[in-house]
């Protein structure tokens, strides 16, 4: 009875008004705001705060899971000049990593037909 | 976009079940990303729903209904030998404009089996012997969907039986019930998991200092070779020094012996290390076993798109974070 919908961890409630994506302006640090991603966990956290950390322009990038049983996370993000607004960062972090991303898809895809290729694997796949 | 990078894939072995390949010049970020994803994200076909008409079994009506939902729905597109990705084919069943459900979004399963029925078809040492309902039993009104019950036909045709085991029944028991598979992912429940291992390893970069080396004694370098329990060191015959076995990457997995053991053979202690093992930051060694669902590599592309996709709704959703 007391059970948790069985798509809490994943699927939006959007009946509660639940959207993806809350940014909230760090009231006592300059160029700096919390995202909170709801329903994502580390697999997007640590992926968003490591392509974070490679672009000069970001001071600082954290993630926080509060819990296995809480569906979000916070990601914080301080850039070093007013210029650069955190969500400036982060878009161009989200577009380089599925930039990457294609990337890898049409590695593998070439990789798998190559191994094909030069391994006669006739009738396997 | 100033910050890409440009990973590359490098396929170790390959068969439908089991895949090793390589992946570098990206972070451990990426590596842990496609492994996350794979266990719990990339959707497969599962048993969700069972409608039971009769069941005189031992077995209550729910231990069945979890027992069939355990079982891998195998969806194999019309002209092909693959375990396919679902993704595309099917709709996720909430998403779906349906009433209820339809070929779209589901795969209707129906089982009956009666005991004295099927037991006039058995042979004499069988007979009243417990019969064994299995995945085989279950009819889908799907031509490319199916359970998944070997690897391939060879396996099936070398074993004993028939399917994976669901209940045995007995004279005067049946069991008669239809099951709707949908698509799913393993965040939900991990029966929509495709995976039964992925993992990476970092890549070990090896290091010998020949100038180090060269201070020992053949008896020393063979004794730094032996206390390596993986072997991952020989001598090098051309010029008399140690050198790595060329498959060390594989071999390779505990090191802190050789670390140990190599500091007793300093002449100072300050001195550098003989051999260093380290793990690489940007090499990962990449293990996909599947249930049996869908092909290994099947697995990792469809990981890959499921990380697409996701990565396009949140620049969208960044961007209308900009807009306000
Ligand atoms: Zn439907």
């Amino acid at each position: 009875m007391n059970a948790p919908e069985r798509t809490a961890s994943f699927l939006l409630d959007e009946d509660s008004g639940e959207v993806k994506i809350v940014y909230s302006d760090d009231t006592k640090v300059t160029n700096a705001g919390t995202f909170r991603f709801n329903k994502e966990d580390h697999t997007i956290g640590n992926l968003f705060r490591m392509q974070l950390l490679r672009d000069p322009s970001v001071r600082f990038a954290g993630y926080l899971h509060p819990h296995p049983l809480v569906y979000y996370i916070n990601l914080k993000i301080q850039t070093n000049n007013s210029t650069v607004a955190p969500v400036e960062v982060l878009s161009s972090a989200i577009e380089d990593l599925a930039n990457e991303t294609d990337h890898l898809i049409t590695q593998f895809q070439e990789a798998t037909d190559n191994w094909k290729r030069e391994n006669d694997t006739e009738g396997q796949f | 976009m100033p910050h890409q990078r440009f990973p590359k894939v490098q396929i170790l072995q390959m068969a439908p079940h089991e895949m090793r390949f390589i992946l570098s010049e990206t972070d451990t970020s990426v590596a842990n990303t496609l492994r996350r994803i794979m266990i719990a994200e990339v959707p497969t076909l599962a048993i969700d729903l069972v409608e039971f008409h009769e069941n005189s079994s031992v077995l209550n009506d729910e231990y069945i209904a979890h027992r069939l939902g355990l079982i891998p729905i195998r969806y194999q597109p019309v002209d092909s030998l693959k375990g396919g990705d679902c993704n595309g084919a099917f709709l996720p069943h909430r998403e779906c404009v349906c009433y209820e459900r339809c070929p779209r979004c589901s795969v209707e399963f129906e089982l009956d089996v009666t005991f004295d029925d099927a037991n006039t078809f058995r042979s004499e040492e069988e007979l009243m012997a417990p019969l064994t309902i299995t995945s085989k039993d279950l009819k889908s009104n799907n031509d490319t969907v199916a359970p998944a019950h070997f690897l391939s036909q060879d396996e099936q045709d070398e074993s004993q039986d028939a399917g994976v085991a669901i209940v045995k029944i007995g004279p005067g028991q049946r069991l008669k019930l239809k099951a709707i598979a949908r698509m799913g992912i393993a965040k939900e429940h991990s029966k929509w998991c495709p995976v039964a291992i992925a993992t990476y390893r970092f890549w070990p970069n090896i290091t010998i200092n020949e100038e180090q080396i060269a201070t020992l004694s053949m008896e020393q370098k063979q004794e730094i070779i032996d206390v390596c329990p993986d072997r991952i060191l020989e001598i090098d015959n051309v010029t008399g020094s140690i050198k790595a076995h060329d498959d060390a990457w594989d071999m390779c997995t505990y090191t802190e012996d050789l670390q140990e053991f190599q500091q007793t053979m300093k002449k100072r202690k300050e001195d550098d290390d003989f051999v260093t093992v380290e793990a690489s930051e940007d090499r990962f060694i990449f293990t996909v076993e599947s249930t049996g669902v869908m092909d290994a590599e099947e697995i990792v592309m469809s990981g890959l798109r499921v990380l697409k996709d996701r990565l396009n709704f949140l620049a969208q959703e960044v961007e209308n974070l900009k807009d306000m």
